[in-house]
């Protein structure tokens, strides 16, 4: 088992170190930039609403800070090399995480609907509060960063390989986090958190710190995202549809998994990019989004990675000549409630 | 033989109803206590707040000489005092071995260690080999049949060495052969020095394992007694069947 995770691992970054050497236009690099951001935010998200079960609405209120942090510190200021605002991302990650702490602690004293609708009420107090401090974020005029003083013909390569080790840092992380006992004290409170706190399992420093570590991450793509981007606008640093498109992409490929976010933001943002480009309607990928959610919910209730995990291990189960369940064949089986809450994810996928 | 827990004029409303009217009760260290009474006397709400699931109104809880009234339920099963639940409780996601590491009550520094280490692995085979459970321990415990999951939801509050353990109707929905099982667990682990405090309705389970027992009625103990003496008490018998 081992080996296979750690070739796909290797595949993996080996894919993403050569794929800009292999001349690749400036659009598709601009694409992957863009999948990379989503992928790295969709993983930080599953830390959360993934593993956790907290389906926090509000992170894009975070990638918002990260972005505005950086404009702040670099405010007119000319760079060097270009590099220096990749530098401080570490810092931008903590005062995320800083500002996260507070708030799951206090919006996880609430749950599921209760808790989607608190954080997602931060979002827009975040949004006003862009809109409205002119003197830190330049208001509905928006906020400019420094040029970044990259040749033109290889503008992207920095971007690119900086949202690649973000996204390995992130994916890292959730790994080690599904390899610890807080992936484990994480998914048992997505199962019963009533109960996980009736067996010792430190349930609220666990949640706080994997919403702070997620929304830091957040944070630190909303840094990169404003570098690149070099103008940024309260509606656009600050939007609902970033928080939107993280869960749907969290939800497509499999949520409390490593790969499924990944798969589902490359799956969801080339397609609304290639959307864009193609049929030239910026707002059809918006449909699509509503459809995809709907077509998610009615088949694929578990996400793509867990459905497929599942039918492969039905079918092994039947080719097995002795089923280890019926160790105790005068055992009632009962129906309890547990037995439907096996559809919420939960795989190693 | 000492108190290892005490409850002292327990009051719990809910609206108009006193679940929990000035309950007063205790617990003998190294005893199988049972806790009875008909529907809605009250047994389970009471449990809830001796283990911190539920805020008393009035009252104070002792635990082990220590007054622990509104304490979390992770610091008390982290200190000794674990329970199950009356539908059996498991964490259907994670396997049965699983299902047992997570309830090892470990602190910070081990939060970061392995999901499960060799020393959460050797833990739990004991457990495991016990309950029978070694042969499904790598089956999700959604997989399991619903007495298996009472016995794994049992088996998991002893991975954290409890001095007091309150079990809420072990024996429901499961069948005579399980009862057995279950009945030899308890006696078994309260041979090796764990205190039992039982919420149950099968009477003849109560009656082979239990000493003393306490009856409940309308939220408050009754009687207190030998199980041979309460099943001729008077007063019991107005509870149970009506004057």
């Amino acid at each position: 088992m081992r080996l296979p995770s750690a070739l796909r691992g290797g595949v993996f970054v080996a894919l993403l170190v050569s794929m800009p050497m292999l001349g690749l236009q400036h659009w598709f690099l601009n694409l992957l930039v863009f999948v990379l951001m989503y992928a790295t935010m969709s993983s930080a998200w599953n830390l959360v609403g993934g593993f956790a079960g907290y389906p926090s609405l509000g992170h894009a209120a975070f990638f918002g800070i990260g972005a505005y942090t950086l404009a702040l510190f670099f405010k007119d200021q000319v760079l060097a090399t270009g590099y220096e605002p990749f530098l401080l991302l570490p810092v931008v990650g903590l005062v995320g995480a800083l500002i996260g702490w507070p708030i799951a602690l206090i919006s996880m004293r609430t749950r599921a609907d209760v808790f989607a609708i608190v954080t997602i009420t931060f979002l827009f107090v975040v949004q006003t509060l862009a809109f409205n401090l002119h003197d830190l974020t330049g208001g509905s005029q928006g906020a400019a960063l420094p040029i970044p003083p990259f040749a033109a013909g290889q503008y992207e390569l920095p971007f690119y390989y900086v949202m690649v080790a973000l996204l390995l840092f992130t994916m890292g992380l959730t790994f080690a986090t599904m390899r610890s006992k807080v992936g484990l004290s994480l998914v048992s409170i997505r199962a019963d958190e009533d109960k996980a706190r009736g067996v010792g399992v430190r349930v609220i420093g666990v949640k706080v710190l994997a919403f702070s570590v997620s929304v830091g991450i957040t944070a630190m793509v909303g840094a990169v995202w404003a570098y690149y981007e070099s103008f940024i606008y309260p509606q656009f640093a600050v939007d609902p549809l970033i928080t939107i498109a993280m869960v749907l992409m969290t939800f497509l490929g499999g949520r409390g998994t490593l790969w499924g976010p990944v798969l589902g933001a490359v799956i969801l943002e080339s397609g609304q990019q290639v959307l864009t480009y193609q049929l030239g309607a910026v707002q059809l990928y918006l449909i699509v989004y509503a459809l995809l959610f709907l077509v998610i919910i009615l088949l694929l209730p578990r996400g793509i990675l867990p459905t497929i995990e599942d039918r492969l291990r039905q079918r092994r189960r039947s080719r097995r000549t002795e089923a280890p369940a019926a160790v105790w064949p005068e055992d009632p089986a009962i129906p309890s409630k547990a037995d439907t809450v096996t559809t919420r994810g939960g795989g190693a996928a | 033989m000492t108190d290892l827990l005490s409850v002292h004029d327990v009051t719990k409303v809910f609206g108009g109803v006193r679940a929990v009217d000035g309950a007063s009760l205790s617990v003998e260290e190294g005893t199988i206590t049972a806790l009875i009474g008909p529907n809605g006397s009250g047994k389970t709400t009471l449990f809830n707040i001796i283990t911190g699931y539920l805020k008393a109104d009035a009252g104070r809880v002792e635990f082990a000489g220590r007054d622990v009234t509104g304490s979390d339920p992770g610091r008390l099963y982290r200190e000794g005092l674990s329970r199950t639940f009356q539908q059996a409780r498991v964490f259907p996601q994670l396997t049965v071995q699983e299902n047992l590491v997570v309830a090892g009550g470990y602190g910070w520094r081990k939060l970061f260690s392995s999901r499960v280490g060799n020393e959460d692995r050797e833990r739990a085979a004991s457990l495991l080999e016990e309950f029978r459970l070694d042969r499904v321990a790598d089956l999700f415990a959604s997989e399991l049949s619903y007495g298996q999951r009472k016995l794994l939801e049992f088996a998991a509050v002893l991975m954290s060495a409890p001095r007091l353990v309150l079990l809420d109707e072990p024996t429901a929905g499961v069948n005579p052969v399980l009862i057995e099982t279950m009945e030899r667990h308890v006696r078994e682990r309260n041979a090796a020095g764990i205190t039992f405090l039982i919420v149950e309705h099968d009477m003849t389970f109560v009656m082979r394992l239990c000493d003393p027992v306490i009856v409940l009625d309308a939220g408050r103990p009754i009687f207190t007694g030998e199980p041979s003496v309460v099943q001729n008490n008077a007063l019991v018998l107005d509870a149970y069947l009506g004057s």
